[in-house]
């Protein structure tokens, strides 16, 4: 044990196999539709329970891990139903169910991620989730929905599927406050938000690689490189950052929530500004829903809506002057 | 994936921490000429008796040869402690003149001049810099030519940091007639008192003077002053690179996350207010920053280019947090303190030491792949 920043080999081993079954299940380019079905693939994987004590499903994974996981979820925008489900499992855990637990963690029990709108709740997709984890600022509720009606709506430009529930409608099942749960949802949807701007970083650069003009490619030219180069120095900042906020809550350090604070407030800005560069970099072709860029954008539009809002300034920082 | 400190290493730290608060000089140093090569120098000495100078130097050398955990703990508590800053007229020698020496120097350099760096009895400059070699380093033009056992160089160098309070410099040659780029440099150690060497201060926007131009008149270097082999100068300049990532950056770096605390305080901000808002971003980006620092030390790189990456982003973030201590003195901001200072200096680290536009363009052609122009 000291300072190490590298990926063991069983970490990369983990995302090698993570990556062959979102690349065969979550092709970026995919339409709308029932995802019920890929996330169910997810669960087979023991994505939602690999970091979740043993007696829950968990296989000897930490935080770390699963935020890693959670990054390459981010980049072939697995819907948010994904993110729900490991805090779900957690929040019954922390209630004392341990049946529940097992089951959201197995995906037995499929749960979607939700907001609140003045007195409705706003699911992130059309899925047919007996669960909704509702995000209610610093606040996580988990409720029923199967029984509730459910009205669905397109979102973000024909590009998200939303349900909207009449919030008393749902069977309140409990709510959590406890700030470990919570750092654990800032992180994933940090990660997820991560995911996003590489994948868009990514795409960008490919682009400007073959895209002619001018007789050379446009990544020829400085004005696409330095957005290429904005894109990457973004992208290795969060990255950097979730490390350091997975690793301190992870090991429990008096600084988590500081950290993963600080990656939480850093993770939409930087997802939404490479999305947004991604497009411009694309030209025409960008500003159509055919190409991908736009998917990227509206991903990030969705996931900077679940938590976040701790108070950054009301945080001990660890690096304050002794003097 | 791991960051834990062992208990030897928190005992480390309560010991730099210790030290510091006994040793910390309680005035600010001086910002130019003899005042500042005076403090600076006895901040050095004073390291020194403590154990603490060159910590990343090799042992044989007079260094500690600490790894990574205690170089970043030495430079956190460093900051938070709020020592002087590592970019004074001693960072040449320590970060990159003297690794040079250590990497490609001779015994008889090495000896000479290592021991006269650590216990703070020498200044060095850096004159790679010219006219018409800025962000082209490798176009350089200044001459040497072989007359005997001696060099004869003549030229100009310019933003040469101390050159008016400096000992040696690390002077990079052209020795090869009608060399081009990379061949045909040498890098020549130069005593900065050898006749024909003319120092003209250049006064900076921030109204110091801590740089200058420097004129080479047929002066005379004796050849034993190469460094490496002759006409191999630019490889024996691009050795330190690395080095340099691992030293005493790290304190500029961290430096910053004292500097936000400071704005924080200073700003009052209501809750909610936008001003809190862009301090909250600030201060997590800073974190991010460090986070960043810790990658440096602690993550193989992708490329040999990866340090672009924070090297720009504390460059920029530097500037973005001393733009913000503007706004937030607004009228008070017009009279001279060390935050208008430090503003007006921050405009110098997206120039310096390659702009933030060639940065860029290595970022995008060496780490992503793009096709170069």
């Amino acid at each position: 044990m000291a300072c190490d920043l590298n990926q063991n080999d069983e970490q990369r081993q983990i995302l090698d196999a993570a990556t062959a079954l979102l690349e065969e299940s979550f092709p970026v380019s995919r339409s709308l539709g029932d995802d019920q079905e890929r996330i169910d693939k997810l669960a087979e994987f023991g994505a939602f329970a690999l970091a979740l004590d043993d007696d829950l499903g968990g296989t000897g994974f930490t935080l770390v891990e699963e935020v890693l996981l959670h990054v390459r979820f981010g980049r072939h925008i697995v819907p948010a139903g994904a993110l729900a489900a490991p805090v779900a499992a957690r929040i019954a855990a922390e209630l004392g169910d341990n049946d529940l637990a097992r089951e959201i963690a197995t995906g037995q029990i499929a749960v979607s991620a939700g907001i609140l709108a003045g007195d409705r709740l706003r699911t992130l997709d059309d899925t047919k989730a007996k669960l909704a984890l509702v995000f209610d600022r610093r606040r996580l509720e988990l409720v029923e929905i199967a029984n509730a009606d459910g009205e669905t709506a397109t979102g973000l430009g024909q590009g998200a599927e939303l349900t909207e529930f009449p919030f008393v409608a749902t069977t309140r099942i409990g709510a959590s406050n406890s700030a470990s749960i919570l750092n654990v949802a800032d992180l994933l949807v940090s990660a997820q938000l991560l995911g996003i701007a590489e994948a868009a970083r990514d795409l960008a650069v490919s682009y400007a690689g073959m895209r002619r003009q001018f007789g050379k490619p446009i990544g020829a030219f400085q004005a696409i490189k330095h957005h290429c180069a904005n894109m990457a120095i973004s992208a290795e900042m969060l990255s950097a950052q979730l490390d350091m906020a997975a690793i301190a809550q992870r090991d429990s350090r008096d600084d988590a929530a500081f950290q993963t604070a600080a990656a939480r407030l850093l993770a939409p800005r930087v997802a939404l500004a490479n999305a947004r560069l991604c497009i411009q970099v694309h030209g025409g072709i960008g500003f159509s829903a055919e190409a991908d860029a736009h998917r990227f954008l509206k991903q990030a539009h969705l996931l900077r809506q679940l938590g976040g809002g701790a108070a950054m300034l009301d945080l001990a920082s660890p690096m304050a002057p002794h003097r | 994936m791991d960051l834990t400190f062992s208990p030897a290493d928190e005992a480390f730290r309560l010991t730099a921490r210790k030290w510091l608060a006994d040793n910390v000089p309680a005035d600010r140093a001086p910002y130019e000429g003899q005042a500042s090569r005076d403090f600076a120098l006895a901040w050095l000495a004073r390291c020194n008796e403590g154990g603490w100078a060159g910590i990343a130097w090799p042992e044989a050398y007079g260094g500690r040869g600490l790894p990574p955990e205690r170089l970043v703990i030495w430079y956190e508590e460093y900051v938070r402690s709020r020592a002087p800053s590592v970019l004074d007229c001693t960072f040449v020698a320590l970060n990159h003149a003297g690794p040079t020496l250590i990497a490609c120097g001779n015994e008889e350099q090495k000896a000479f001049h290592l021991p006269r760096i650590l216990s703070g009895n020498s200044v060095w400059c850096q004159g790679f810099s010219e006219p018409g070699s800025g962000s082209d380093l490798a176009s350089l033009s200044t001459t040497a030519v072989i007359d005997g056992d001696e060099l004869v160089v003549n030229g100009q160098k310019i933003w040469t940091s101390y050159a008016d309070i400096a000992d040696y410099q690390e002077l990079l040659v052209r020795t090869e007639k009608g060399s081009k780029r990379h061949q045909g440099l040498s890098w020549v150690i130069c005593d900065m008192k050898a006749p024909g060497i003319t120092v003209r201060p250049i006064r900076n926007m921030a109204g110091v003077s801590h740089f200058a131009e420097v004129f080479y008149d047929d002066v005379r270097i004796p050849l034993t002053n190469v460094v490496g082999a002759l006409n191999d100068g630019w490889r024996v300049a691009m050795t330190t690179l690395g080095f340099e990532r691992k030293t005493a950056a790290i304190g500029l770096q961290l430096e910053l996350s004292v500097r936000v605390e400071d704005l924080i305080l200073l700003a009052q901000a209501q809750p909610g207010s936008a001003m809190a808002e862009r301090l909250a971003e600030l201060r997590a980006e800073t974190a991010a920053l460090r986070a960043m620092t810790y990658r440096t030390l602690f993550r193989q790189p992708a490329t040999t280019f990866d340090g672009s990456l924070v090297r720009l982003r504390f460059a920029e973030l530097s500037q973005a947090i001393h733009q913000i201590a503007m706004d937030i003195l607004g009228p008070d901001g017009l009279v001279d303190s060390h935050w208008t200072h430090d503003y007006l200096e921050a405009y110098s680290e997206t120039i310096a030491g390659g702009t933030a536009e060639i940065q860029r363009n290595i970022i995008a052609e060496r780490i992503l792949g793009l096709p170069r122009e």
